[in-house]
């Protein structure tokens, strides 16, 4: 199954890109593919200098029956659904791929058999279309599509998925990472706990995670690790605590005060480094983007402490939260106006390319 | 951060100039009893949930002040307890004027290599008696006018200290480094190390550093991890 994302469900960015990347031409009428597959979508965007920017976002996302994310699996997903998933985004644009002046691709961070398939079907589609090929590093264009669609200038950013967990700021040319997770991702502790005490799959049901539907049916939490290291945060303890008291618990409503206790450490811990972050760093934005940033709970919170601080909150529109296509096109296209392009023998995928590694020319 | 607030009436009874606004805590300026202090006040957190705020506040308020106590009889300079009442989250301790260790670096890097090498001392008298401090940043170490070390915000201290919280520490102290003063860490850290040495042996140093290395590989995506 394709999902299609267009305008009219992400909407309009808040400024002019002018604002927010000066330094880049934005006369000339350009257009950009780009390429996700770092985890479990395969997602294909377009992005454009000219309104409205970001044409169309199609993906499709492979769903484990059980378990994780086997990442064969989601290779094999992502090389079924390719070929469906580009076409159907660049028929939503109205384009032809002759149309299309460079192909973006997530080359890291991720898993190395998903990245593959993005990263070979980019390289395949560069050179046989003679297209400039544009490499993107995926953090990045979290925080970049985010920060565009608020206007957001300088913002402190808590990026969190199935994957990530850090608190970044622009410094020096770079997104430098303040504060990270020690041991597992937020999404991924999320994730686990409900699969291991069979609350999912589905992970999501009517646009709730399954650990916030369950924590609603609860007034007091059971109170369980609530671990912060200087700006860090670590989730392994609170996961094995989480587990082994459902295990000891006797009913319904127990278990509902675990999923309480589970999701406010989580959150908490996660808010409360931010916050830490917005103290050190003095920043007068913060911006919530990865796929945890469609929990309303999550959103809440942060706007609390960025309350605290006199702080603008602002949390990128959710179709473009997750993993995206769109958002390695609108990257793609930032840097190919700042030229940077990779040949395609040079462009192999980086499973572990980090935020700060990445030299940001734009900003 | 900006403080905002007036001069107002803590619960413990005295009155306070709010003089700095933290992530987590705000420092007044009172008189206690004659004497210049800082009562620190943590305050609920409106994103928290209740039972879990108040559980938090609690224990790091009394984990802080116990933590204060004890550095203080096993010789670490750190501001001297007044008074502690978990229930209303205060703590009042000793006013030290002083300067942030990370805002003297740059500008005399020879003094700030013996301040690290003192840090290091002073760590290692903590690891010692089990206590870690938890957030050991060049913001949390103050040089006062007679260039005498304090350490301060003993808030994520914890008492019964693990080899790991021992190593964060200095995991904390390089990663402070990182943030601000990136081409000074090797000398800082080579300091630390050897005034750690002084106390605990430079063997202790070396376990050190070599859970330090593995705490810096957990984080995500490290290019190092890949070769091991």
């Amino acid at each position: 199954m394709v999902n299609v994302d267009t305008p009219s469900s992400y909407g309009n960015p808040r400024f002019h890109p002018s604002k927010l990347y000066p330094s880049l031409s934005w006369d000339r009428e350009v257009y950009v593919l780009g390429i996700e597959s770092t985890a479990h979508t395969f997602g294909v965007g377009i992005a454009s200098t000219k309104r409205p920017y970001i044409l169309v976002s199609a993906r499709s996302t492979y769903k484990p029956e059980k378990g994780g994310i086997h990442p064969r699996e989601a290779a094999e997903h992502h090389v079924k659904m390719a070929p469906i998933v580009i076409r159907e985004a660049l028929k939503h644009a109205g384009l032809s791929i002759r149309d299309i002046d460079a192909v973006a691709v997530a080359l890291g961070p991720g898993l190395g058999p998903a990245l593959r398939v993005g990263a070979t079907i980019a390289r395949g589609l560069a050179s046989y279309f003679s297209k400039p090929l544009v490499p993107v590093n995926h953090a990045v264009a979290h925080i970049e599509i985010a920060r565009f669609y608020t206007g957001q200038r300088d913002p402190l950013v808590l990026y969190v998925s199935g994957g990530n967990t850090m608190v970044a700021a622009f410094a020096k040319k770079r997104y430098r990472v303040f504060g990270e997770t020690i041991d597992i991702a937020l999404g991924n502790l999320l994730d686990t706990f409900a699969r291991e005490v069979g609350l999912a799959p589905p992970y999501i049901v009517e646009g709730l995670h399954v650990v916030d539907r369950c924590a609603s049916e609860a007034d007091d939490p059971v109170v369980l690790p609530y671990t912060v290291k200087g700006m860090d945060v670590s989730y392994s303890g609170l996961l094995t605590a989480a587990i082994r008291a459902w295990r000891r618990s006797k009913d319904n409503r127990d278990k509902a005060r675990i999923c309480l206790g589970l999701r406010e450490s989580a959150y908490g811990t996660a808010v409360e480094v931010t916050e830490r972050g917005l103290a050190h760093t003095r920043k007068r934005e913060v911006l919530l983007t990865g796929g945890v940033a469609a929990s309303p709970v999550l959103q809440e919170k942060l706007r609390e402490m960025a309350k605290l601080h006199a702080a603008i909150f602002g949390v990128s529109p959710l179709p473009l939260a997750g993993d995206n296509g769109a958002m390695i096109a609108w990257v793609g296209l930032l840097n190919y106006l700042s030229n940077i392009i990779i040949e395609p023998i040079k462009a192999m995928v980086k499973q572990r390319w980090r935020l700060d590694n990445v030299e940001v020319p734009w900003r | 951060m900006e403080t905002g607030q007036r001069r107002s009436t803590l619960e413990i009874g005295v009155e306070g100039e709010p003089a700095y606004v933290g992530a987590e805590a705000i420092l007044y300026v009172v008189d206690w009893f004659g004497v210049r202090a800082i009562a620190k006040y943590r305050p609920p957190k409106p994103y928290r949930h209740k039972v879990i705020d108040e559980d938090l506040r609690t224990r790091r308020t009394i984990v802080e002040a116990k933590a204060l106590h004890t550095a203080r009889s096993i010789g670490v300079p750190a501001p001297e307890l007044y008074f502690v009442d978990p229930i209303s989250k205060i703590i009042v301790m000793e006013y030290i004027e002083g300067v942030k260790l990370a805002d003297i670096i740059e500008s005399n890097l020879l003094e700030a290599r013996k301040y690290a090498k003192t840090l290091g001392v002073y760590t290692a008298r903590m690891h010692s008696s089990e206590l870690a401090h938890g957030d050991l940043t060049t913001s949390n170490v103050l040089v006062t006018s007679n260039k005498q070390l304090f350490i301060i915000d003993f808030g994520l201290s914890s008492l019964k200290a693990s080899e790991r919280d021992k190593a964060v520490d200095l995991h904390l102290f390089i990663r402070s480094l990182e943030s601000t003063h990136p081409e000074h860490i090797e000398v800082m850290v080579e300091a630390f190390l050897e005034g750690y040495s002084t106390i605990l042996g430079r063997s202790e140093a070396d376990k050190l550093m070599r859970i330090v290395r593995e705490i810096r590989l957990m984080g995500r995506y490290h290019e190092e991890r890949r070769r091991k």
